[in-house]
């Protein structure tokens, strides 16, 4: 069966030269990502905002906009002060991929789809903190990339992979059961060739590729991105199509796996934290918004 | 230095306009998590200009000067108790018209009774029994009626179908009854559901037709009467919405319970839009749907996995 697949894989991963190299600033900022915010060096970000005039101008237009309350800021520094060091961390690394896929290459629409990678960033790092898993940055991470494999789709796939993303859409079912039909592969397993192409830390390798399919041998980070993906694409996060979905979360596997690690898990009231959701929903709205509004 | 400032800025500072300035009194949450504590209902941060609005209008009735005093209205003054329902009146006002939650009804379609269809359809048991309890006013079973009827001829066609509607209130029974709905109550019913199903009563008014009435049930049930609930056998899907919130935490419980010995294995129990069962009950599963959350009664021998 899996041999299966990778014959079909495999030349489209010869076509994934086609991808541009790593852009630089991937790896300090990968890096800076998974530090805990007080040992982040202001000068650091200030540095990679400004490495890019088109990253510069989007946190300039992000920190003046009325959501932030700003009156004109007009210096990179003061534009990282008024927005707080975790969006300009999320405006950074949506604006990277950007450069990766060019503006004609998406298949996917990139509004949708950085609504909903921010919101499973903040949900992983919502989770990670309720549970009490050390490293909520790292969930942030990780749920910020855990569809890395839509960038290479696009890419590698095209026109085939919008035949998925419209099927999915019709039939009102998960895209990755699509992919599986039609492609022979699924996002996972191209976003984990690219994933190791980039040398992002294992664990988000791992996320990236078993986020649809937990399986016994992956860490709990796997299992916190997946819940955190399921629950994003019910609070009206996911691919903008009406998924059918009835899902008992608690009854999940991934769930019972996360438990294991973290028995705080079972004293979240997943209701609330499911209602609560709602809240971030127009933050990430502006974010994206603020990515994307300059790019036209 | 440098971290020290990267501290500051993981928490922009808030923007000073005057409602944000009202918001931002902590006494807000307090009041959201009492409410939340008290009747299952949640406000989520994106809504407290709503509760606050709600709070207003009870501050102003009992002459609090700020949340803060408020706040003790509900909980240390004598009135507590008759204040926190009129509280919670003023919360779930306006509440009911008909197709209050699409996201419901969306799930009902798609997940809800295509599972119950195909499980029942395997006993060659054709029939499904919906519960409306607390209807209030009877917006909620004419909804379900109208949304049973618009798949007679999908989903259920060839199955038989009806819904029981419950109230304690007589007087709600009897507007209930008599099906005659203003301009509110209709503002989400789309013109060719008002036509094919209500008639007009006069310029303003509709009443619902028969079509609608012979598939519901009214009657007057105390959810809280043991002796009556206990009888009510056999139900697919039971909707509480805004009901439960006014019972203390063990009358919930005993309510609850009944509501799950009430319900078929694989039967399903909704709640208003805001509301849950945290801390009410553990034997029902939390299951997410699109935009909204049921609770399930999972068949014999369910052990997680997919409902």
């Amino acid at each position: 069966m899996i041999s299966d697949k990778l014959e079909k894989l495999r030349p489209k991963i010869r076509s994934l030269d086609a991808i541009p190299t790593v852009p630089a600033i991937v790896q300090p900022l990968t890096a800076m990502l998974q530090q805990p915010a007080d040992e982040i060096e202001m000068e650091r970000v200030i540095e990679l905002v400004s490495y890019d005039k088109t990253i510069t101008a989007q946190c300039l237009r992000m920190a003046n906009s009325p959501l932030f309350g700003r009156r004109q800021t007009d210096t990179v520094r003061s534009a990282v002060m008024a927005l707080g060091l975790k969006r300009v961390q999320a405006v950074l690394m949506s604006c990277c991929m950007n450069m990766v896929v060019p503006a004609e290459k998406w298949v996917f629409d990139p509004v949708t789809f950085w609504r909903h990678s921010l919101g499973c960033a903040l949900v992983s790092r919502k989770m990670a903190q309720s549970i009490g898993y050390p490293d909520p940055e790292k969930a942030y991470l990780a749920g910020l990339l855990h569809d890395l494999g839509i960038l290479v789709n696009s890419l590698v796939c095209g026109e085939d992979f919008r035949k998925c993303i419209q099927a999915a859409s019709d039939e009102h079912v998960a895209l990755h059961r699509v992919e599986e039909q039609q492609l022979g592969f699924t996002h996972c397993e191209s976003g984990k060739i690219l994933a190791d192409q980039w040398h992002l830390p294992l664990e988000v390798a791992e996320v990236v590729e078993f986020h649809h399919r937990v399986v016994p041998s992956a860490g709990p980070l796997v299992s916190l991105v997946y819940l955190s993906d399921l629950l994003c694409r019910v609070r009206d996060l996911g691919y903008g199509y009406y998924e059918v979905m009835g899902i008992d979360l608690a009854g999940d596997a991934a769930w019972a796996a996360l438990v294991q690690h973290y028995p705080q898990l079972a004293n979240v009231d997943l209701a609330r934290f499911t209602m609560d959701l709602d809240a971030a929903i127009g933050e990430i709205a502006a974010l994206v918004d603020a990515v994307f509004t300059t790019r036209k | 230095m440098a971290s020290k400032m990267a501290i500051d800025l993981t928490q922009p500072k808030n923007v000073g306009t005057s409602s944000a300035e009202d918001l931002s009194d902590p006494n807000y949450l307090k009041i959201r998590d009492l409410i939340y504590q008290i009747s299952g209902i949640y406000q989520s941060e994106d809504k407290l200009y709503l509760l606050a609005s709600r709070c207003a209008r009870r501050m102003a009735a009992v002459n609090a000067k700020t949340p803060g005093e408020y706040l003790e209205h509900l909980t240390i003054r004598a009135n507590r108790d008759a204040e926190l329902r009129s509280l919670l009146n003023e919360i779930t006002i306006g509440e009911t018209y008909m197709f209050r939650s699409p996201q419901q009804l969306q799930a009902l379609k798609s997940v809800v009774l295509p599972q119950i269809i195909e499980a029942k359809a395997k006993l060659g048991f054709k029939r499904l029994r919906l519960w409306s309890a607390g209807c209030s006013t009877g917006e909620e079973p004419y909804t379900l009626a109208m949304f049973l009827l618009e798949e007679s001829e999908a989903l259920l066609k060839g199955w038989t179908y009806e819904i029981l509607a419950t109230d304690l209130n007589d007087n709600s029974l009897v507007a209930a009854k008599a099906g005659v709905y203003g301009e509110y109550a209709l503002r989400s019913t789309t013109e060719p559901l008002r036509r094919k199903y209500f008639l007009p009563v006069d310029e303003k008014r509709m009443r619902a037709g028969d079509q609608l009435k012979s598939l519901i049930r009214f009657d007057r049930v105390n959810l809280s009467d043991d002796s009556k609930v206990v009888f009510l056998k056999g139900i697919d899907i039971i909707f509480c919405c805004n009901v439960l919130i006014y019972f203390d935490l063990s009358s919930k419980r005993k309510v609850v319970q009944h509501f799950y010995a009430n319900l078929l294995p694989g039967g399903y129990l909704f709640l208003g839009h805001a509301e849950s069962l945290y801390q009410v009950d553990d034997t029902f599963r939390l299951v997410h749907f699109p935009g909204t959350i049921g609770y399930w009664k999972p068949p014999v021998g369910y052990s997680g996995g997919k409902p």
